[in-house]
């Protein structure tokens, strides 16, 4: 190699470490044949191989694995591994491995599955060091991804390995939790539980009848949907569960709890149930308002309520038109799948609903947005061809909702967006302020007579207080 | 994309009192996203212009984007070229001055046809100005901006209230620990408050080193209580008589005022002639004042709000 290049070898190394093994050499080259200039071509590998942020130390734990993260390091055990033989496809790479390896990996923080395109110098219940690591998304959940340029290597049991690691004996087990603290991390799980809702449907699987069984679980810290695969004699409405080992599944963002032919399920009666936090009666009340902190904090969440003032009204919002295939928004007379489609009318609101701990954006469907902005579809649209201004429907709602006050229930989840709330029900709170002032003003007085006594009891604080 | 700024709650004399967060960015950074390295400012190597600008009040509170709902008083047209509203929203512990220029097309234009007095709610981002030292003006850039109800206004008071006495209580928690910087948010964490707000006591316990720190407690304390107070929400059935007289002065200023305001002393004699003693009908009219339903445009001068 030239000497017009060897300081950026250098620098890459510095950066990157080993960049023989790791192809990253080869990938240099490959952009200086295509001509591009060897700075650049140094930066744009630096970016792509996380050379810019290694003073970073960026190795992640399981919980702090989301969408789309290159180049990360993380320790784990491995729980489950097998490999899968890949028939080579028309238009396959030469040489590109023909079999994936998937499994489990976890550690104190939760579990993640993974797929490898290479074979890993390990077995089930070892713990593994992976760099260059990178995330995907894969059936609604994040999957860990090593890829032929990741390094792995195993680390020996003992002397290297975290001593905050649990065995595979503990990391295995389905944990016993509160279904508030079921997520995404959970691959299995076990929990008491109330039935609040239940319905049967038949479906039609691979060809075959079978019957589904889905509905709602509660305790005292949440609500879940669940589905069933498996006939549950004995459960019904109001009936009072015990789970075991029953899959986590992840549906538009929100956890679900799925019983397959490993679960266990058993019906609690007599004193066991009463011993329990909750009873159905309890779980059946209308779910207690969250703060928007709360909301912002979870990853997904299953019928909550919240409340807040609508602080802007978005773009988007009032008469729009669907594509009858998908029901995407027509945008400019085509749909972004369908190409010129006849649109369906339809009516929708985006809001921004803040409380002063959060900011949190609400969808709302036709039937919200009508009760909200107080204008049926047919209104708005009448009013939209009234006026010479494309945004008539857009003006009338920012003046109709912006500032005003909803409590809103319905499902909150996570997107690349951050988090986002789809309204089921909304209306106007119903909590009495008189209520709330004179409870505020007893604090404020309880605080004053605080400062007082403890004005007396140390004269020394007082004084810096006054000072 | 960057996460939405979230509005926050703040009575006047406590936004008119925050100050420029001296270390921008510093430790504010909202919730941390999962894979917490990787946030966007962190893979430009450094914060970039698009990191928020944050304000820091006396009780911790960091301020970038607010809400407020209050009474429309005033509005100016102030600039070179006439281009910036510049108007007046009350609240029961003082004023949010609020500009909007021709970056606030919205706002600018809500402004330009509202009349004042009106219940409004806004939000908007705080800025601070500082033509020289010891002078400082804090403001709103308006955003959005609505007309509304009493009864927001009522709702808004009470949600500010509830917010405000939080972070009364959370600084009276830090100021007894003995704690500081670092531990003392560490502490406050622990003891259920929010890590922002502890992040912001012990910012702001650091630049003011406490002192001032309790007599601005006390007057915001008291402020909140006569706020409170002065909401009169059970006026229906436990004070109708009160609600009776404030009923009556309203009417009156209405009557007398013809749309304008009125002479507050001709005012006084004129309700004392119809047989109300003067200092009932001055006790309603500060009651009135104080509950924003009528001002006080100039000196001597009552308006009746709407």
């Amino acid at each position: 190699m030239n000497e017009k290049i060897a300081p950026h070898l250098e620098e890459l190394t510095r950066a990157l470490g080993d960049i023989e093994a790791t192809g990253i050499r080869a990938e240099f080259e490959k952009l200086l044949a295509f001509r591009v200039p060897p700075d650049v071509a140094k930066q744009s590998l630096l970016r792509k191989f996380g050379g810019a942020q290694q003073s970073l130390k960026k190795e992640l734990k399981v919980k702090d694995l989301a969408p789309n993260l290159k180049n990360f390091e993380i320790n784990g055990r491995i729980l489950e591994l097998s490999e899968k033989a890949l028939r080579p496809t028309e238009g396959t790479v030469e040489g590109r491995p023909s079999t994936l390896y998937t499994g489990v990996l976890a550690d104190e923080t939760g579990s993640v599955p993974f797929s490898s395109w290479q074979e890993l110098p390990c077995q089930v219940g070892e713990v593994i060091n992976v760099k260059n690591a990178h995330t995907r998304v894969w059936k609604n959940r994040v999957r860990l991804s090593i890829k032929e340029r990741s390094l792995v290597s195993k680390v020996p049991e003992g002397a290297g390995t975290p001593a905050s690691l649990p065995s595979l004996e503990e990391l295995s087990k389905s944990p016993v939790k509160k279904l508030r603290d079921i997520s995404s991390l959970d691959l299995s799980v076990s929990a008491a539980a109330s039935v609040l809702q239940l319905s049967h449907r038949d479906v039609v699987v691979k060809g075959r009848q079978a019957t589904v069984i889905s509905g709602v679980l509660a305790d005292e810290t949440a609500r879940l949907p669940f589905t069933s695969w498996a006939k549950l004699p004995g459960v019904d409405i109001g009936s009072i569960i015990r789970f075991d080992t029953a899959a986590v599944r992840m549906f538009r963002g929100v956890p679900s709890v799925e019983f397959l032919a490993g679960t266990r399920v058993s019906v609690i009666d007599g004193p066991e149930a009463g011993e329990l936090a909750f009873s159905f009666e309890s779980v059946k009340k209308d779910p207690v308002p969250l703060k928007m902190r709360e909301v912002e904090a979870r990853d997904g969440l299953f019928d909550v309520v919240t409340s807040g003032n609508v602080v802007s009204v978005r773009p988007g919002s009032g008469v729009i038109s669907r594509c009858p295939e998908c029901g995407r928004a027509v945008q400019k007379g085509s749909c972004r799948m369908h190409g010129k489609v006849e649109g369906v009318r339809d009516m929708r609101i985006k809001a921004v609903l803040d409380d002063g701990t959060g900011t949190v954006p609400v969808m709302f469907n036709r039937e919200l947005s009508e009760l909200i902005y107080g204008k049926t579809l047919e209104e708005a649209e009448a009013l939209m061809y009234s006026d010479i201004s494309k945004d008539a429907v857009f003006e009338d709602l920012r003046r109709i909702l912006t500032g005003r006050v909803l409590s809103v229930r319905g499902n909150a989840s996570r997107t690349e967006y951050g988090v986002s709330f789809v309204a089921e029900s909304v209306r106007a709170p119903e909590d009495d302020l008189a209520v709330r002032a004179v409870e505020l003003l007893h604090r404020l007085d309880s605080m004053e007579e605080n400062r007082v006594r403890s004005r007396a009891v140390s004269p020394v604080a007082g004084e810096v207080d006054d000072a | 994309m960057l996460k939405r700024e979230v509005a926050k709650r703040v009575f006047a004399k406590e936004f008119e009192a925050a100050r420029n967060l001296e270390a921008p960015g510093r430790g504010v950074a909202p919730e941390p996203l999962p894979g917490g390295a990787l946030r966007a400012e962190d893979r430009m190597g450094e914060k970039d212009s698009k990191t928020p600008n944050f304000l820091l009040s006396p009780l911790g509170l960091l301020i970038n984007r607010v809400f407020v709902v209050g009474v429309l008083t005033e509005i100016d047209n102030v600039g070179e070229q006439n281009d910036m509203w510049k108007a007046r929203v009350v609240d029961p512990t003082g004023a949010f001055t609020v500009y909007a220029g021709q970056f606030q097309p919205e706002a600018s234009i809500f402004f330009s046809t509202v009349e004042v007095p009106a219940f409004v709610a806004l939000s908007g981002k705080a800025r601070v100005f500082e033509p020289e030292a010891g002078s400082v003006f804090v403001s709103v850039r308006a955003e959005e901006v609505n007309v509304v109800d009493e009864e927001l206004r009522n709702r808004w008071v009470v949600d500010t209230a509830e917010q405000t006495v939080e972070r009364l209580e959370a600084f009276s928690k830090a100021l007894s620990s003995g704690f500081s910087g670092f531990e003392l948010s560490e502490y406050l964490v622990k003891t259920g408050v929010p890590a922002e707000l502890a992040e912001g006591i012990s910012l702001a316990l650091e630049q003011e080193g406490g002192r001032h720190h309790g007599e601005f407690l006390r007057q915001l304390g008291g402020a909140l209580k006569e706020g409170l107070r002065a909401l009169n929400l059970d006026s229906k059935d436990a004070e109708g008589a009160e609600a009776d007289i404030k009923e009556f002065a309203l009417e009156l200023m209405r009557e007398m005022g013809k749309g304008k305001g009125v002479d507050y002393g001709i005012f006084l004699k004129e309700a004392a002639f119809r047989g109300v003693p003067e200092e009932t009908v001055e006790e309603a009219v500060r009651s009135l004042l104080a509950e924003g339903q009528c001002y006080e445009p100039r000196i001597g001068v009552i308006r009746p709000v709407s």
